[in-house]
């Protein structure tokens, strides 16, 4: 019995010994200052093999396309020794998912964020992120009205931007509308006439992913900035942001969800609007039968994936959303932000991954694989004919930033009200439920004037 | 018979694990369900009723509340009909009784997650099997959106759901048809009576347990449903299948947790005072034997 006592004893010794062991070599992710770059270091000092080689997580919404950015840690990899383990989270849960992540102390080593302060907001910038504005050999790349853009009232930033110029708009497939003898429209009523012609040719004008959600929204968007912002301008939107103007008292806004409605009423929307999906979105008008989509430059990746690389170049067009009088105003989107938690297991390692991944040869590595039109200054990139068409919009100083971008509080749950506008076709119940949502979500992120 | 009595202190494990980790949730979840707890907040503030004022005037949710109720009562009522269905039949002496009792008792055990993903391809309007099924018999007026159409979204996710859940009833419903003597149903035939009536006046008196068992799980697993909304519908379309926890989940996810947690509150309120009432009238019209 004592023997055996002896040899319990022993084992349980040995267990707690290695456990600890395990512990101390947990995941071999301990910083050593051999091992790491100093803050100001710049993407080439970065750069250089690492001592004692660490593995960082990279959190991406499982919306956005892997590939660039595996290509740029392959380099990095081999550069450093240091490995990137990327973790795709559900994109349509994935604020929620990494908010969970930081309430429990998961933090990952870097992730990408949608852009706009907003985010600094959400995740708690000043206790949980490291912050930028004063970091060496990241902002000097970087175009001024993206890194103005990237920082709060207190002028400090807490993401990196990363990516390139987004857009929404009018997708288009060009063969439809060559066989129904249209062009690109000039005001809205043209857009209306060519969507009644495409009809009559037996051509779905419009696809609506309505099951999705988060299609519907673009309609709204896209319509704000040629539609809302000339009624409001940005001291509208200025006065939106600390709570002094009602979505629901804007007259523009309003006419938004009477046009929706009247497309729907025309017919001009694909059958089942209340199941149609981003993917079946894709598909239709890839295959021609359907003409148009209020979309994102989200697709494009998508289209080429299913369509090739010559389809999207040569047989997808664009429109911004058109005015009354003319052909509108294109909406921009900022690039999305690398963000690293200031608590980071490799806090000094996830730095240098976001210098090497702003480096010149790893954006042009991101261009290369998602042209678009960049916001770093000596970057190259190939833009598809739709995406020249809104830089063209850009130089003639008649585009928007997205009115989400511009906002503080966010339009809650928009998908979802769109979806039941859908069903009931109720335009006042819809603007005074999106108007109520706003509010309540300003005054959860305690926003002054909400409050 | 004088019955063995076992020492008091044999309960204290299971008493202190159910005070720690069911009553004192429970009781700081009321207490936070009267503040302003919030993801954004630095600090939480005791705000009194105002949770609750709040909720009554939320329009969203008097649309879960009543799609809860619905999807309770129908469930509860179908999952019990059909379980005791299948218990009657599969008590026969069938040939492949034993697999058969496996098969209906199969859906239970598989996550609600699971089966809604499996459902959502079978109700895909264009590719799932079932409106391939009416189409191939010519029942073209059957093929519908089943998930994606507000007319069926919320009939559709309850019958998904009584099929997961009817299995479960089922052998409740045996487990109380085995305790029932032969000799009763024996002596009732040698009297004349026919099967109805042997299930009227002698079965179904003595699985009055079982009733009250199936019916209050049914009740209150059926008020607290939310995978199986969550995949098959998110709550969709619009809000036509929105039920407590798909709307309590949407407030906790937009961080507003004190809010969230009074909701939570009304849930419990509601379970009580629906099953409470259910709970003595079943108990009442149970058979000692």
């Amino acid at each position: 019995m004592r023997k055996m006592k002896a040899v319990y004893l022993t084992m349980a010794l040995m267990l707690g010994a290695f456990s600890l062991a395990a512990c101390g070599s947990s995941n071999g992710s301990t910083n050593t200052p051999e091992g790491t770059a100093t803050a100001g270091s710049s993407a080439e000092a970065s750069a250089q093999p690492s001592a004692k080689p660490v593995t960082l997580t990279f959190l991406i919404p499982n919306t956005e396309d892997v590939t660039p950015y595996n290509l740029i840690f392959k380099e990095f990899e081999a550069k450093t020794g240091n490995k990137v383990e990327v973790q795709a989270l559900p994109g349509g849960d994935y604020d929620n998912m990494l908010k969970t992540r930081f309430s429990t102390g998961d933090f990952p080593d870097v992730f990408l964020m949608q852009p706009g302060t907003k985010q600094y907001v959400k995740l708690r910038a000043d206790e949980t992120l490291y912050e930028w504005s004063g970091e060496a050999g990241v902002w000097d790349n970087v175009i001024d009205t993206i890194v103005d853009f990237q920082k709060d009232t207190a002028g400090k930033a807490y993401g990196v931007p990363f990516g390139k110029t987004g857009m929404m708009g009018v997708f288009y497939n060009k063969d439809v509308f060559e066989k129904a003898g249209v062009a690109a429209p000039t005001n809205y009523a043209n857009l209306i006439e060519i969507a009644k012609k495409l009809k009559g040719d037996g051509v779905t004008p419009f696809y609506e992913g309505v099951k999705d959600g988060w299609p519907t929204q673009v309609f709204y968007l896209t319509g704000w900035v040629s539609q809302v912002d000339q009624e409001i301008g940005d001291e509208g939107v200025q006065k939106l942001n600390v709570n002094q103007l009602k979505l629901s008292d804007i007259a523009a806004l309003k006419d938004l969800f009477v046009k929706s409605k009247e497309i729907k009423d025309l017919g001009l929307f694909q059958k089942n609007t209340l199941s149609g999906t981003f993917d079946e979105l894709q598909n239709e008008l890839g295959e021609g039968k359907v003409a148009m989509a209020f979309m994102l430059d989200g697709i494009l990746p998508q289209l080429e994936k299913k369509f090739g690389k010559d389809f999207v170049t040569n047989k997808i067009g664009f429109f911004p959303f058109p005015t009354a009088t003319d052909t509108g105003t294109a909406m921009i989107t900022p690039p999305n932000q690398l963000m690293v938690p200031s608590k980071a297991k490799n806090l000094e390692a996830a730095k240098e991954l976001v210098k090497f991944m702003i480096s010149k040869e790893s954006v042009n590595i991101f261009y290369q694989s998602q042209p678009g039109i960049p916001v770093f200054k000596d970057a190259t990139s190939e833009l598809y004919p739709m995406q020249q068409t809104v830089k063209d919009y850009i130089d003639q100083g008649k585009s928007k930033v997205n009115v989400q971008n511009r906002l503080t509080a966010s339009f809650l749950d928009l998908g979802k009200i769109l979806q039941n506008f859908h069903i009931t076709g109720d335009v006042d119940t819809a603007i005074k439920e999106m108007d109520a949502n706003y509010v309540k979500d300003g005054n959860s992120k305690r926003l002054e004037g909400f409050e | 018979m004088e019955r063995s009595k076992y020492p008091l202190y044999f309960s204290f494990p299971a008493v202190i694990v159910f005070l720690l980790f069911f009553i004192t949730p429970t009781i700081i979840g009321i207490y936070y369900s009267f503040t302003d707890w919030n993801i954004n907040a630095d600090a939480i503030k005791f705000i009194g009723l105002e949770n609750y004022k709040e909720l009554f005037n939320e329009p969203r949710l008097k649309q879960a509340f009543i799609n809860t109720l619905i999807f309770a009562a129908a469930v509860t009522l179908l999952q019990n009909a059909v379980g005791l269905a299948l218990a009657l039949l599969l008590n026969e002496k069938l040939k492949l009784r034993n697999l058969l009792r496996m098969i209906f008792f199969m859906p239970y055990v598989i996550a609600p997650l699971v089966i809604g993903y499996i459902f959502r391809a079978i109700y895909h309007p264009e590719h799932g099997i079932v409106n391939q099924f009416f189409g191939l018999l010519g029942m073209d007026f059957m093929v519908q959106d089943w998930l994606n159409d507000p007319r069926f979204a919320l009939f559709t996710v309850i019958m998904t759901d009584i099929w997961r859940v009817a299995g479960f009833s089922m052998v409740v419903y045996l487990a109380g048809l085995q305790f029932i003597p032969k000799d009763l149903t024996e002596s009732a035939s040698i009297d004349g009576a026919n099967y109805w009536t042997r299930f009227k006046h002698v079965v179904f008196p003595l699985l009055a347990p079982a009733f009250t068992v199936n019916v209050l799980l049914a009740m209150i697993g059926s008020m607290k449903v939310f995978e199986i909304v969550m995949v098959l519908t998110e709550g969709g379309p619009g809000y036509t299948t929105e039920v407590f926890y798909t709307y309590i989940r949407n407030t906790f996810s937009s961080g507003e947790m004190g809010y969230a947690t009074a909701i939570n509150m009304l849930l419990f309120v509601l379970v009580t005072l629906v099953g409470i009432p259910v709970l003595l009238a079943m108990k009442k019209r149970e058979v000692e034997m």
